[in-house]
């Protein structure tokens, strides 16, 4: 009985894969058979310092939304593990769509950002910038913040619990402070790929604006940087 | 005499295996009545599903009634409340990321308790009754994790007498401590017996035979017998089974 339940909710969640599948294929299709970005149509004229000056500002001016989204990745990976149920319908949906977003090379975002946000629109938007860093560093925050908050013993909970402790008690003062490291990780990780991301937006229009591989110092700095929270990051977890 | 605890009928299902078969019993207030049986008998679960705490084990589901002091435990809303009544020693010491201090006074702090004075004399007293306060009373601030093992399930049995529960569960508590000082808690446990009612889930037979007033044994999920502690441990006791497990023959 249970297997044939399992069964009918693989089906529908492999065929969901698929649909979403086909629909960015038909997508990406679409947008690339226009040509402006295969044909060059687009003036590199567009792309000039300015631009970067301008992605720069845009970034900056994101720092409170890239905070905000680790937080709220952080608060959605203590609601899925603490708050609710692992065999509930919510979680499995949740879940398997932050593992297949989670999967997606950092490298694939990088590049559809650059083609949506500068070659496509040809405009620097904060929802583009959003969407960006939402995919890049939503899903992987999710899961290894979930990780880490499995690894806390279902002991520490249990002797937490029977004393008469609330779940909120539980998780602030249990739960926090045994994966408060790793979580320290985690945003490390998250800041890491934020700052490698941006380097690569600021490359790529450098190199198409003055098809030139020097590229700026910013680019070596947002690298360098990426590189440190890293090794930061391997340090803590 | 009122029972303080009634059972009827509890079976517990772990998704498709059943851990226990329709087991009926009543536990009787300021007894110690002693769980024995071999491993996979169901003990830890028959107390778990006493304080609630089987909620958190996924994929659990639970049939029967277990009552506490007349009223269904999953009709009281104030689960936490429940919880506070009922303390528990797990098997192994499960020491909170707290101070030794901070350990003890969680679950009073917890019921709203924020007086100085009042918790100083809770942690002393807790910690004297679980035969840790002359180990500890000079590092009371140093960190629970950071005590030996045995010192670890002594801080645990402080920390569940801490909110005075009216039933003391106690799963093997024993089973990281030295001999010397498990027999320091035994007499321990005598005196609160007065106090409070304890459920006593041990391997060591011995155990059960010097404390409990009462002894059930449990098998394969089954409550095969229980009675009087000298009944079971005599050479007459109901069932064969009973007779070959206090005996050694099996478990």
């Amino acid at each position: 009985m249970n297997a044939n339940i399992m069964n009918r909710s693989e089906l529908i969640y492999h065929t969901i894969a698929i649909i979403s599948l086909v629909i960015v294929i038909i997508l990406l299709w679409n947008f690339t058979s226009d040509g402006s970005y295969v044909e060059g149509k687009i003036n590199s004229d567009v792309i000039t310092e300015e631009t970067v000056s301008t992605i720069y500002g845009q970034l900056y001016r994101m720092i409170p939304t890239f905070c905000g989204v680790i937080l709220f990745s952080i608060v959605i990976s203590f609601y899925l593990e603490e708050w609710l149920q692992q065999t509930s319908w919510q979680y499995q949906i949740i879940e398997r769509h932050i593992a297949i977003l989670a999967r997606v090379p950092s490298l694939v975002v990088g590049i559809l950002a650059v083609y949506f946000i500068f070659f496509h629109f040809q405009n620097i938007t904060y929802y583009g910038l959003l969407l960006t860093v939402v995919l890049l560093v939503m899903p992987v925050t999710i899961q290894s913040t979930q990780k880490s908050i499995q690894t806390v013993d279902i002991s520490v909970r249990e002797a937490a619990y029977a004393l008469g402790a609330t779940r909120w008690r539980v998780v602030t003062d249990h739960v926090f402070p045994h994966t408060f490291s790793k979580i320290l990780a985690v945003i490390c990780t998250a800041i890491s790929r934020i700052l490698a991301i941006a380097a690569f937006l600021v490359a790529s229009v450098w190199i198409y604006g003055s098809n030139s591989f020097s590229f700026p110092k910013s680019v070596i700095l947002l690298i360098t940087g990426a590189l440190i929270v890293s090794v930061l990051s391997s340090l803590l977890d | 005499m009122q029972p303080v605890i009634e059972i009827s009928d509890l079976k517990v299902f772990y998704e498709d295996a059943q851990a226990l078969n329709g087991i009926s019993l009543d536990v009787y207030p300021n007894e110690i009545l002693g769980i024995i049986g071999p491993a996979q008998s169901g003990k830890t679960t028959l107390l778990k599903v006493i304080n609630r705490t089987l909620e958190f084990t996924q994929g659990t589901s639970i049939e029967g009634t277990v009552k506490l002091d007349g009223i269904d435990i999953n009709s009281i809303s104030d689960v936490y409340g429940l919880r506070r009544r009922i303390g528990m020693v797990l098997p192994l010491p499960v020491g909170l990321p707290l101070s030794i201090y901070d350990n003890v006074a969680f679950a009073p702090r917890t019921a709203g308790l924020r007086n100085k004075t009042d918790l100083d004399e809770i942690v002393e007293r807790c910690l004297q009754q679980a035969a840790l306060w002359d180990e500890v009373k000079d590092r009371l601030d140093s960190l629970g994790t950071k005590l030996s093992g045995g010192q670890q399930q002594r801080l645990t049995i402080a920390r569940a007498l801490s909110h005075q529960p009216e039933i003391l569960c106690l799963d093997e508590f024993s089973i990281a401590v030295d001999p010397i000082t498990t027999m320091r808690i035994e007499d321990v446990l005598k005196t609160l017996k007065e106090e409070m009612t304890i459920l006593l889930v041990t391997n060591l037979v011995q155990q059960a035979k010097r404390l409990a007033n009462r002894t059930a044994f449990m098998l394969n999920g089954d409550l095969i017998e229980i009675d009087e502690t000298d009944v079971i441990f005599s050479e007459n006791p109901t069932n064969q089974s009973t007779y070959d497990y206090v005996n050694g023959t099996f478990g």
